[in-house]
């Protein structure tokens, strides 16, 4: 389990970052937390020649709480979001953070480095995409603003350029009568969930559904927006029947694949149940009540 | 026959070790701990010898292929590369390994790298030999081979077809054959109040996740013709004695060591092909220390996994009280690609043929199959797990289909207390026992009864909630003559430990282990032995942790297996201790002008000493070594045959099992563990949520609670997650889709229900000490688990047919009970119906 030989490099900011990924050429990599890189470096699954350590670019790391947004720093591990004061009013933040993965992997793993790297089974992109969200990117060119909804294109792939990262993750905090949950069904603790579902919904002063997203993890290529789901719900009332409604209609979204976690028809039917439970929660949360909520396991 | 097995413990002389115990049975903390978590643990992977070299294996991708082309120039070419193996190369060195198994069996060419084909993923095909691990990495890559798939032979059905053969030379994918019959099969059928047709059920492949993967350094010095292994192989003795014909080197020439080993579970005794390359490699290279230690995707794909049985065309017969007077059933074991300690799993199940219960007819015919799978090893609970579980599903099956509950089917079955020694109707010997009492313990222990109503109100809400119990014999202590049932020319019987038990030079108590540790407290529960026998406390016992044969305490049954340390291992050391002890007393009653009879064992002033209660002096233990070791001018000839360092060999009192009926004691003593267990199966995400489990153990007398108690956490831990998450599935192009830990998830923290834990103890009478092996009780959760699924789900239609149960398989089955699955499963006939 060792690597292919590689040389190492230390960026001591994002432009020499930028500049080191261009000399270094295609075969060059950034390392961040390293919990996705390192793994596939020893299996020899990827094979880069070089490796640029971002870790020690001074506060690439930090958590802000800016007005009506929060803004986390691309190095910000997971276990920091999960601990940070600053996502109190925001719980689907925690209720993801706090369950990637294992200990070890939440201590060293970066929200940007997750978003970058881009797998179909990633908590964040889920999450993030049920609240207006944007990223700060930073390239050869200069900085840019994207949409989370324009980031991903494919398992794997996103809309960055080969030399530009990803600098600052930017969330609009939700309203007051908003709400989100963060369900995800893991087999045990240091894998990726067999499927998992994110919900944001806003409330209006009758209690109806104001807006809401639904987003799909694992069960495709990327997090899946469950906009027929959202339909069920929107300017509805949320009771049974609308639950039941967006569920089957998130069912219907789902593209899964049979594999080791489950197979496809198995998928649909948990996160049909994921975001079933996940509205109820998001709309308890929206009503103020404190709901404890997050990843689940086998067994227990 | 019971009686034959009693055994006579002579009474010493010494009076310290008449005295009652005051170390056994204390739950003192284990010695190894301090060295362990401070990181001073010595393990194969942590040694680095002058000259070393590191070795990689170059594996097969493919399940089952001819090799067509295998070229390692390039990899031979590569900087730092020493030299490299290949299949035909390790077949000119070597004779392929010896077979356990008769007949076709006999035929298998089992050489430890494949020659001309492959016949699991992950066997080796080459080897490269470099200064480091990262070249031999490197070079690994550049050894080219190209091969000719062929059609994988996957599971039991397709084996027994022979339309694709695993080992042509066999003629057959059979490797055994045998029936199992006692009492009168035919005439309990026919006076049955009920019969129960089972269609197939299958007990799934998985293994044990030991922390540390396999290791080996060799080292094959051409001047002395001598193979040093060290290793953490837990069966050094049967691994020498399938190295030694195979590298034609003398048994005695072959030294086993290890010191401390990061779990087995029985997994990694079957490592020898490995041991054997590396002493290959280190010979070509000029004797060179070679070093390989597995990674965990070689562990999981290529090192062993446990045994997988289906069991087919099942007929229970019972009267009608729901008592189950017989079983008749067709089991196919597969091995997967080679019998590397098999065929022993054939017969190693009849250890607990009857399972907990009181059946007397049985007929069972076992075949066992080769397939183009990694071969198994025992994995614990081994083979006797695969019938107990067989057992188990019948009562439960019986039980719902009768309307029985599943704990008065138990109570209704339960061999009683007052029957023990038990014999089985295959002549094993269950040695005591309360499981009716155990079963009491953990219904109360869970609130049994406050869980039914629960129950019963969330059946009304529509929830599945099941209510399991599982009831599993751990017998350990095994007899080696059952493989005589396997094959009749083999030569093993019986079962043997030694030990040895000496005051040093300065007048230490030092103890060697006859036993390969693993992670059981070996040293702790020798200390707390010999404490007692000497009078002295356990910190005043060095033991020397792991296994060296250069120390003499080996016998050809070392190793740690079948749970039975605390029965043969203490025995042995407990034999040596008294050894000692008689030796110390003639010693000072001559050093101190006294009588034998008037000496008292005690720690005195200067550590431990021997004081005369009639004249009050004392010789300490430094004082008595240094008049046998240093001293020993004037010692007059009658004691000249003291050397305070004894050797003892325990010998179990087995006798040679009848072949031809297959009937006769196969184990010394059976502890039991009965579980009960609580489970909630979503009906939304058809997740299972275990919400309460209690395991009760009885292992006779304990030497150490807390040890005891740490191994049931770790059997209940590794249960549950093989009835829950791990499975070595392959797909049906032979390629293991569980080869990483994402995959195969292994059961973390976060799995596990907080567990209740009760104890009793039935001391055994076959043992000195009234204690009995223990540790293999892994399968209990399976049972269990699958009786609270069964539970939670049959009136929904739903038959547990496997072993492993996921939310997915879940899901899947209460679909197909949807489309009439049930019916075909299970058939009840009344052949006299009751009147």
């Amino acid at each position: 389990m060792y690597a292919h030989p590689f040389t190492y490099h230390r960026a001591q900011s994002l432009g020499e970052a930028t500049k080191l990924l261009h000399q270094l050429g295609e075969e060059s990599r950034v390392i961040a937390g390293g919990q996705s890189l390192i793994p596939l470096m020893k299996m020899r699954l990827a094979r880069p020649t070089a490796l640029i350590d971002i870790n020690f670019i001074p506060r690439l790391s930090e958590i802000k709480d800016h007005n009506s947004e929060v803004r986390f720093g691309a190095l910000a591990r997971h276990a920091d979001i999960e601990m940070s004061e600053h996502i109190a009013g925001i719980p689907i933040l925690h209720d993801c953070a706090s369950g990637i993965a294992d200990v070890q992997v939440r201590n060293q793993g970066t929200i940007g480095g997750s978003l970058a790297e881009a797998d179909p089974s990633g908590d964040w992109a889920a999450t993030l995409l049920t609240l207006e969200t944007s990223l700060v990117c930073a390239g050869p060119q200069g900085e840019r603003l994207v949409q989370m909804d324009d980031f991903f294109k494919d398992a794997y792939t996103t809309v960055l350029g080969r030399e530009e990262l990803v600098r600052e993750v930017v969330v609009t905090k939700p309203a007051k009568n908003s709400g989100g949950a963060y369900l995800a069904f893991k087999r045990s603790a240091c894998v990726y969930a067999t499927g998992s579902a994110a919900v944001q919904i806003t409330l209006d002063a009758k209690d109806t559904c104001k807006d809401v997203r639904i987003v799909l993890g694992c069960v495709g290529l990327t997090a899946i927006r469950a906009k027929q789901a959202e339909a069920e719900l929107r300017t509805k009332k949320i009771d049974e029947r609308t639950i039941a409604r967006a569920a089957d209609a998130a069912r219907e979204a789902a593209e899964p694949q049979n594999d080791m976690r489950g197979s496809a028809d198995y998928k649909r039917a948990l996160v049909a149940a994921l975001v079933k439970r996940a509205i109820g929660i998001a709309v308890r949360r929206a009503r103020g009540e404190h709901v404890e909520a997050g990843h689940e396991y086998v067994g227990r | 026959m019971a009686t034959t097995l009693r055994t006579k413990t002579k009474k010493t002389k010494a009076a310290a070790s008449s005295s009652p115990a005051k170390w056994v049975g204390q739950p003192i903390r284990r010695k190894e701990e301090d060295r362990l978590v401070r990181g001073k643990g010595i393990f194969v992977d942590d040694q680095k010898l002058m000259g070393m070299l590191h070795i990689r294996f170059v594996r097969s991708s493919y399940g089952h292929a001819k090799i067509t082309r295998l070229d390692v120039s390039k990899a031979a070419a590569l900087p730092g590369v020493v030299c490299t193996l290949t299949g035909a190369e390790v077949k000119s060195m070597v004779k392929p390994f010896i077979e356990i198994g008769p007949d076709a069996g006999q035929k298998i060419a089992d050489y430890p790298m494949a020659v001309d084909k492959v016949v699991f993923q992950g066997e080796p095909v080459a080897a490269v030999v470099a200064e480091t691990r990262l070249i031999a990495e490197d070079a690994a890559e550049l050894v080219e081979v190209e091969y000719e798939p062929l059609p994988p032979v996957l599971t039991a059905e397709e084996a027994l077809k022979d339309a694709s053969l695993v080992h042509p030379e066999m003629g057959t994918n059979r490797n055994w054959h045998g029936v199992f019959e006692y009492g009168n099969i035919e005439k309990a059928f026919q006076q049955a109040a009920h019969v129960v047709h089972i269609g197939r059920l299958h007990f799934h492949r998985f293994s044990s996740t030991p922390l540390e993967n396999n290791a080996v350094i060799a080292v094959w010095d051409s001047r002395s013709e001598r193979i040093e292994y060290w290793s953490n192989n837990s069966f050094p003795s049967f691994a020498a004695q399938f190295l030694s014909p195979a590298l034609g080197v003398g048994i005695d020439q072959i030294l086993m060591k290890s010191f401390d080993i990061g779990g087995g579970f029985g997994i990694k005794i079957t490592n020898y092909p490995y041991m054997a390359v590396c002493a290959l490699a280190s010979r070509k290279t000029g004797g060179r220390p070679i070093k390989w230690a597995e990674t965990r995707t070689e562990h999981m794909q290529a090192s062993a996994h446990g045994n997988e049985r289906t069991f087919f065309d099942t007929r229970v017969a019972l009267d009608k009280n729901g008592v189950i007077t017989a079983i008749d059933s067709r089991h196919v074991d597969d091995c997967g690609a080679y019998p590397r300690y098999e065929p022993l799993g054939c017969v190693i199940w009849a250890q607990v043929l009857p399972g907990a219960y009181r059946v007397k007819n049985v007929r069972i015919d076992v075949n066992q199959v080769v397939t183009n799978k990694c071969p198994v090893g025992p994995n614990r609970g081994y083979s006797r797990m695969q019938q107990l579980w067989f057992i188990e599903r019948i009562l439960d099956i019986c039980g719902h289909t009768l309307g029985v509950s599943n704990d008065e089917m138990r109570l209704r079955n339960y061999i009683r207390k007052e029957e023990m020694p038990y014999t089985t109707p295959n002549g094993c010997v269950y040695d005591s026992g309360d499981y009716a009492g155990m079963l009491a313990l953990g219904k109360k222990l869970i609130g049994w009864d406050d869980w039914k109503k629960k129950q019963a109100a969330a059946r009304k809400e529509g929830r599945w909630i099941g209510m399991g119990i599982g009831s599993t014999l751990d017998s350990g202590t095994n007899n080696f003559g059952q493989a005589q049932i396997i094959n009749n020319f083999a030569p093993f019987s019986g079962q043997s430990k030694a030990a040895n038990v000496k005051l040093d030079i300065y007048g230490e108590v030092v103890v060697s282990l006859g036993s390969v540790p693993q992670g059981q407290g070996h040293e702790t529960t020798a200390a707390q032995v010999v404490a007692d026998v000497l009078g002295i406390s356990p910190d005043l016992v060095k033991v020397k942790p792991g296994f060296d044969t250069e120390q003499n305490v080996y016998t050809g049954h070392t190793g740690t297996y079948a749970s039975q340390f605390a029965v043969t291992g203490l025995s042995a050391i407990h034999g040596a201790a008294v050894k000692l002890c008689n030796e110390i007393s003639r010693l000072a009653a001559w050093a101190l002008k006294g009588k034998e009879k008037d000496l008292e064992f005690a720690i005195g002033a200067q550590g431990p000493e021997v004081r005369d209660r009639r004249t009050k002096k004392s010789i300490n233990y430094w004082g008595l070594a240094n008049l046998v070791n240093v001293n020993n001018a004037g010692m007059p000839e009658t004691l000249w045959d003291v050397t305070l360092n004894c050797r003892h060999v325990y010998h179990a009192p087995f006798q040679v099992p009848d072949v031809k009926r297959k009937y006769g004691n196969l184990t010394l003593t059976y502890a039991a563990q009965i579980h009960v267990a609580v489970i909630e199966v979503d009906r939304e995400t058809f997740q299972p949520k275990i919400l309460a489990y209690a395991c009760v153990d009885d292992c006779g007398r304990t030497i150490n609670p807390r040890i005891v108690e740490g191994q049931v956490h770790g059997c209940t831990a590794h249960g549950i997650g093989a009835a829950l998450m791990e499975n070595c599935a392959y797909d049906s192009d032979g390629n293991l889709m569980a080869s990483t830990f994402s995959d195969y998830t292994p059961i973390t923290a976060m799995n596990m229900p907080d567990l209740l834990y009760g104890h009793m103890e039935s001391p055994s009478p076959f043992s000195y000490n009234g204690a009995k092996g223990m540790g293999e009780g892994g399968a209990a959760p399976v049972h269990t688990v699958c009786a609270a699924l069964q539970d939670a789900l049959y009136s929904s239609g739903v038959i547990i047919d496997d072993s492993h149960n996921t939310g997915d398989s879940i899901f899947r089955a209460l679909q197909r009970a949807g489309s009439g699955g049930f019916a075909s499963m299970v058939r009840v006939e009344h052949p006299r119906p009751s009147r």
